[in-house]
């Protein structure tokens, strides 16, 4: 049942009972009015009765007084004719007024009234003469018969009135029986009807309440089902998870997170994530952005920064890789904040592992151009040596040690260089990037030439960067030597440096392109370029060179992808690398070193 | 017998003149040039007893030289120079003798002396295999 309907029902519920009762109670005033009627009729009847009785008594009295005087001819007897003279009149006006409305009894009494008059005058006539007189005349008789007719014209208006009465007085009785019933029937129609009806909707209440009743049981099930389906999955994913209230206030937690952080969830609840989730940067080691806030700002999942450090209650560090996403309670309303982080300690262990043995693989890779270096300068100082032993002539001794000085330099170049892809500063430092890349292009410059592959360099200005020399080297290293591989004999390499300008992806820095003459990435291939072990040099490569790079280059806050070449005549493999003019570590305030 | 002629081929110039100049101490003819091409002219144009060779040089490297020369002349010896410790079989096996580049001259004249003896005072394959 829907509200509208409900509420359709319940006043359905209270208006109907009220109408009837209503009908009800006016049917019955109807009942009682005539019931009321009939009875003023009664009282109507009563009251004429009386009025005639008291009349004829008063007829008698005026007789009687009559009588009197005739006998003894005292005035004193007349006293009752004087008394009830004025009273008569007095009756006679009553009952034209009570019988106005009876045709017939108002014909009786004029009959009366006028044989009273008659009586009267005959009376009068008595009163004036002697009482020998009256007995010859017969007058005696007369006023007998005439009073006689009177009495009998009452009586018979008595009668009258009598009949009346018992008509009224049982119509009296039959209305007041028709009430009774009347009254027990409607309250018995209308009390079942009531009945009935309520019943009726009363069950269909019922009946959606249970069924809603239901409903919300079985819905409530389901949600407590639900609730703890996710509460269960929740515990059991090898994630650390743990949500929070849109102030801020931890409402949940796993066990991977109560493990991580130290802090039971008993205690963690209501207290502040930043308490509970202490993260700092792995560089600077300052306090990270609150999650909450970041995700209350931006309305979307966001990815935490790399090189975040969990410190845990008891002090212990995590390095974790952590996301966070707010919880959505409406199209608009952000109910909280779910954080999901993982410790990769371990895999960053391993990680370090790789990237020191990635180091070791480009060490190999230069193996071959470094062992020449060498060789070839070590070979002439031998052979200069011998002539010195042998030559007694100074001039020409002189410019066997100038060449031998010149070879030994040489040599010693080559180990500088060398040694610089692997001793490295603690924190970044200024690097120019030009003598960088030459650097690394010496390295490889036999190797170049044996192949026969033609460098070009288009460098535009002076460019400066902050980093960590060494891994970069590492890097142009890798991306220089994946070039000469992929150009091959007699191929071209194009290496181009110029200044990046702030924008809105990055901030002022420099971008490097290294574009080959080779045939260029598959697209499939170019997909997972950056992904650890994936190599297109079958057994030859390591497939850590590009992954190594890039995580070289994201910690100096940089980018690195592949993008079509921009040069026609290099129609092979081109990679970009933008390298920030300060480092991440540097913008957030850690002193230069 | 007059001194035999040596055809140096290394692209390293300040080393191949030094090399020069300690050949000549030891009484040889030495020939110079500083890649393949120019070598193999020089070996074509000229009476050459043997050939101290470089490996590793730029378009043309001295497995092509040597190839080339056994193709033309099989008669003359080469010394094969490499900065390598590891150099592909096929081109040990086509050249007389192997050497480390800094292993030394007091080695290099060893082996080129060695190597320039006529075929009755030694086998070739006992000079070879010090390699």
């Amino acid at each position: 049942m829907k509200l509208p309907e409900f509420n359709r029902t319940l006043r359905q519920l209270v208006t109907l009972p009220i109408v009837l009762l209503v009908l009800m109670a006016g049917f019955l005033a109807w009942q009682i009015a005539a019931a009321t009627r009939a009875q003023r009729a009664l009282d109507h009847s009563d009251q004429v009765t009386a009025q005639l009785q008291e009349l004829l008594s008063l007829f008698i009295d005026q007789e009687t007084g009559l009588r009197g005087f005739q006998l003894t001819s005292d005035p004193v007897m007349l006293d009752p004719w004087n008394a009830a003279a004025g009273p008569i009149q007095l009756h006679f006006a009553n009952l034209h007024e009570l019988l106005a409305g009876d045709g017939a009894q108002l014909r009786s009494l004029d009959d009366l009234e006028v044989r009273y008059n008659q009586w009267l005058g005959f009376a009068n006539a008595v009163l004036n003469q002697d009482a020998a007189s009256l007995k010859a005349a017969g007058m005696n008789q007369r006023g007998k018969a005439m009073m006689d007719g009177l009495r009998t014209a009452t009586a018979t208006m008595l009668q009258h009135e009598e009949a009346l009465r018992a008509e009224r007085s049982h119509h009296a009785r039959w209305l007041q029986g028709r009430e009774l019933v009347s009254l027990l029937l409607s309250a018995v129609v209308v009390g079942i009807f009531l009945a009935l009806f309520t019943r009726h909707h009363v069950h269909a209440i019922s009946v959606s309440y249970l069924r809603r009743i239901a409903e919300i049981t079985e819905r409530s099930d389901a949600l407590s089902e639900s609730q703890q389906w996710f509460q269960t999955t929740l515990e059991s994913i090898g994630d650390a998870v743990i949500a929070c209230n849109n102030r801020g206030g931890v409402t949940f937690m796993n066990a991977v997170s109560e493990k991580l952080t130290g802090w039971p969830l008993e205690e963690a609840r209501g207290k502040s994530l930043e308490r509970v989730f202490h993260i700092i940067n792995e560089q600077t080691r300052e306090r990270v952005e609150n999650p909450v806030e970041k995700v209350r700002r931006l309305k979307q999942v966001v990815g935490l920064a790399n090189h975040t450090i969990l410190i845990a209650r008891d002090g212990r560090e995590y390095v974790i890789a952590d996301s966070a996403a707010p919880i959505m309670s409406g199209a608009d309303k952000m109910a909280g904040v779910v954080l999901v982080f993982r410790d990769v300690t371990e895999e960053r262990r391993v990680q370090t592992a790789l990237v020191a043995s990635e180091k070791l693989a480009v060490a190999g890779r230069l193996a071959a151009s470094i062992a020449h270096e060498i060789h070839n300068p070590l070979d002439s100082v031998a052979n200069l040596h011998f002539l010195l032993q042998q030559e007694d002539d100074p001039a020409k001794r002189a410019e066997y040690l100038r060449l031998a000085q010149q070879e030994l330099g040489r040599t010693m170049q080559i180990s500088r260089t060398m040694l610089s892809l692997y001793r490295e500063p603690k924190a970044p430092i200024q690097i120019d990037l030009r003598e960088l890349i030459e650097g690394v292009l010496l390295l490889l410059d036999r190797r170049l030439q044996h192949q026969g592959i033609r460098v070009e360099t288009h460098i535009a200005a002076e460019l400066a960067v902050e980093g960590f020399p060494a891994e970069l080297r590492q890097v142009f290293t890798n991306l220089i030597i994946n070039a000469i591989e992929a150009a091959g004999p007699r191929g071209r390499v194009r290496i181009g440096m110029e200044h990046a300008e702030s924008g809105e992806l990055h901030g002022a820095g420099a971008i490097i392109e290294v574009t080959d003459s080779g045939p260029g990435i598959a697209p499939e291939a170019a997909k997972r370029l950056f992904q650890p072990f994936f190599t297109t040099k079958g057994a030859d490569g390591t497939g850590l060179g590009l992954w190594v790079s890039m995580g070289i280059v994201q910690k100096h806050g940089g980018s690195i992808i592949v993008i079509e070449s921009p040069d026609r005549e290099l129609p092979g493999a081109c990679i970009r690398v933008y390298l920030p003019a300060r480092t991440l570590a540097q913008r957030m305030g850690q002193p230069a070193a | 017998m007059s001194s035999p002629t040596i055809l140096c081929i290394d692209d390293e110039v300040p080393g191949l003149q030094i090399r020069k100049a300690v050949l000549e101490r030891a009484g040889y003819q030495v020939l110079t040039a500083a890649d393949g091409p120019t070598g193999l002219t020089l070996f074509r144009g000229n009476a050459i007893d043997g050939v101290v060779l470089d490996y590793y040089m730029p378009e043309m490297d001295g497995g092509a030289v040597a190839e080339t020369m056994r193709r033309e002349r099989p008669d003359v010896p080469i010394l094969l120079l490499s900065a390598y410790i590891n150099l592909p079989t096929e081109v040990v096996r086509m050249v007389d003798v192997t050497l480390l580049k800094g292993e030394g001259p007091m080695e290099l004249l060893e082996k080129l002396r060695v190597m320039l003896r006529p075929a009755s005072e030694s086998t070739k394959s006992a000079v070879g295999g010090s390699a």
